[in-house]
């Protein structure tokens, strides 16, 4: 006889067995197909080299766009989280009203950016627009959640201590509630512009502006070296923004 | 002599509670003295110093602090808060910001309200807050970030912004339960000195008597939301003491009526 807790392990190691091999058989995964892959790999990589540095002019139109998209899409956010997180709130208003916003972000966070951007690019056309709103959109799921957590964060006693002391209430927002919540606001803000940033790198893939773009591009013409050098810019311009941020985060805790 | 604090008669039990918080409590203390309010934690001392700040409505009874009677139904106006200061027992600082930042809050209400949004005090301010900053022992952290500062220095910080509103009559509770004994006896020593020297009342809940004989002149006793005695400080006997204390512990636990 087993243990109950012995058991729910046997359970639970016997589904990821069943997993495994249920993925495994009903994949087509043809193993013969790699092993005549070493030559065609080899030639793909050997196209792609030496990358070619000529799409340079490319290369800075498209990071410029992508950070534009950036930008533009987190200011789109904060502007849509500052009134949802103050509604996601449990010390701003009641759980008749938080409880669903609550849902609703869960539900916008849920939806993939890349899915959101092709339904923009449909709904209104290529280049950078769809980007944006598409970034917009996905970042407030977030980033209201992230707020509202910092109103709720607030601790009351200072609030109360000012009140004592005879300020009205735009004092106490100003020097009890402010000092409190706007360090942690920063960070999440920069911390989202990051993930924005980085997400917003392959909006271009499906025509939603920015750098993404040209990678798609060169892919599809067959100019595997100038695809090269765009994902390396890429590589490079991810790296870059998370050494900024990580200095940037420093300041905020 | 003008009167501090007139209490006749109050009664206040908490929303939701059985018992009265305080039951038929009556005093007065007289401008420019000051005094311990003592006893076991869950007597109403926290209750009863939050409601003369202001702080409680509802209660039963008349209450005047500093000549004017409070309203039971609402808040005292804004103007006259400034004259009541209060210590907070968990020091309700804002941690982000400095000691001097924190202390120049105590200055808010005395402020326009011009230059209290803006958060640009004037020379004067800065004046008083250095100097209460100075009077509490700290002068050296002003430019400390308050969650970079110990419990004591907290509560140091804590006194000097309460000093900083120029209040005439200052209300702490348990302004050293969170320190060591002879942390304790400092704290209370320099905020009691800087009260005397701005000729301010001062009324401090405690529940160690030996701090209370240490520091105040007169002694009120609190037990279950009563006035058990009140006494000057040369009469108080340890019978009395020891009676307010009679069947909680050594280690007061927080009662249900405890607030704050």
């Amino acid at each position: 006889m087993m243990a109950p807790r012995d058991f729910g392990g046997f359970v639970t190691s016997s589904l990821i067995a069943i997993a495994i091999l249920w993925s495994l058989v009903t994949t087509d995964v043809e193993l013969s197909r790699l092993a005549s892959a070493g030559p065609r790999i080899t030639d793909f990589i050997g196209r792609m080299f030496p990358p070619d540095p000529t799409v340079m002019t490319e290369i800075k139109k498209g990071s410029a766009e992508t950070l534009r998209i950036a930008i533009l899409g987190s200011l789109g956010a904060v502007l849509l989280s500052t009134p949802l997180a103050i509604l996601a709130s449990e010390t701003m208003v009641s759980r008749a009203v938080f409880g669903p916003v609550r849902a609703l972000l869960a539900f916008i966070r849920a939806v993939p950016l890349i899915l959101v951007a092709m339904l923009m690019v449909g709904a209104v056309g290529l280049g950078p627009l769809p980007g944006i709103i598409a970034v917009a959109f996905h970042a407030t799921g977030m980033l209201a959640k992230f707020y509202a957590e910092a109103i709720d964060g607030v601790s009351r006693a200072p609030i109360a201590a000012l009140e004592s002391a005879g300020a009205g209430p735009l004092v106490r927002l100003r020097h009890a509630i402010w000092p409190q919540m706007a360090p942690v606001i920063a960070r999440d803000t920069i911390f989202r512009f990051e993930l924005n940033l980085r997400e917003s790198l392959v909006l271009g893939i499906v025509g939603a502006g920015g750098i993404g773009f040209y990678i798609q591009t060169y892919i599809r013409s067959f100019q595997y070296d100038k695809a090269a050098s765009v994902t390396i810019a890429v590589v490079g311009l991810v790296i870059v923004i998370e050494a900024i941020n990580i200095t940037l985060r420093r300041r905020f805790t | 002599m003008s009167m501090a604090i007139e209490i006749d008669d109050l009664s206040y039990v908490h929303k939701g509670a059985q018992l009265p918080a305080l039951e038929r409590v009556s005093f007065r203390i007289p401008a420019g003295e000051c005094v311990a309010l003592l006893g076991p934690s869950g007597a109403g001392k926290t209750t009863l110093l939050a409601l003369l700040d202001g702080r409680i409505q509802g209660w039963r009874g008349r209450v005047s602090v500093l000549g004017a009677p409070l309203n039971p139904d609402r808040p005292p106006p804004r103007a006259r808060r400034p004259d009541t200061g209060f210590v907070f027992q968990e020091f309700a600082l804002v941690e982000r910001s400095t000691a001097l930042r924190n202390v120049l809050n105590g200055r808010l209400g005395r402020m326009s309200p011009f230059h209290a949004v803006l958060g640009s005090p004037m020379a004067h301010d800065l004046d008083i807050a250095r100097t209460a900053l100075a009077d509490c022992g700290i002068a050296e952290l002003a430019e400390r970030r308050v969650d970079s500062l110990s419990g004591g220095q907290r509560q140091r910080v804590a006194i000097a912004r309460c000093l900083a509103q120029e209040p005439r009559l200052i209300l702490a509770d348990e302004p050293v339960s969170n320190l060591d004994p002879a942390r304790a006896g400092e704290v209370l020593g320099l905020m009691t000195k800087a009260a005397r020297a701005r000729d301010a009342t001062a009324l401090f809940s405690s529940h160690q008597p030996d701090l209370a004989r240490r520091f105040a002149g007169r002694i009120i006793g609190i037990r279950e939301g009563r006035i058990a005695f009140n006494v000057p400080t040369s009469e108080l006997k340890d019978d009395a003491t020891a009676e307010l204390y009679r069947g909680s512990g050594p280690t007061p636990e927080l009662g249900p009526r405890a607030v704050l």
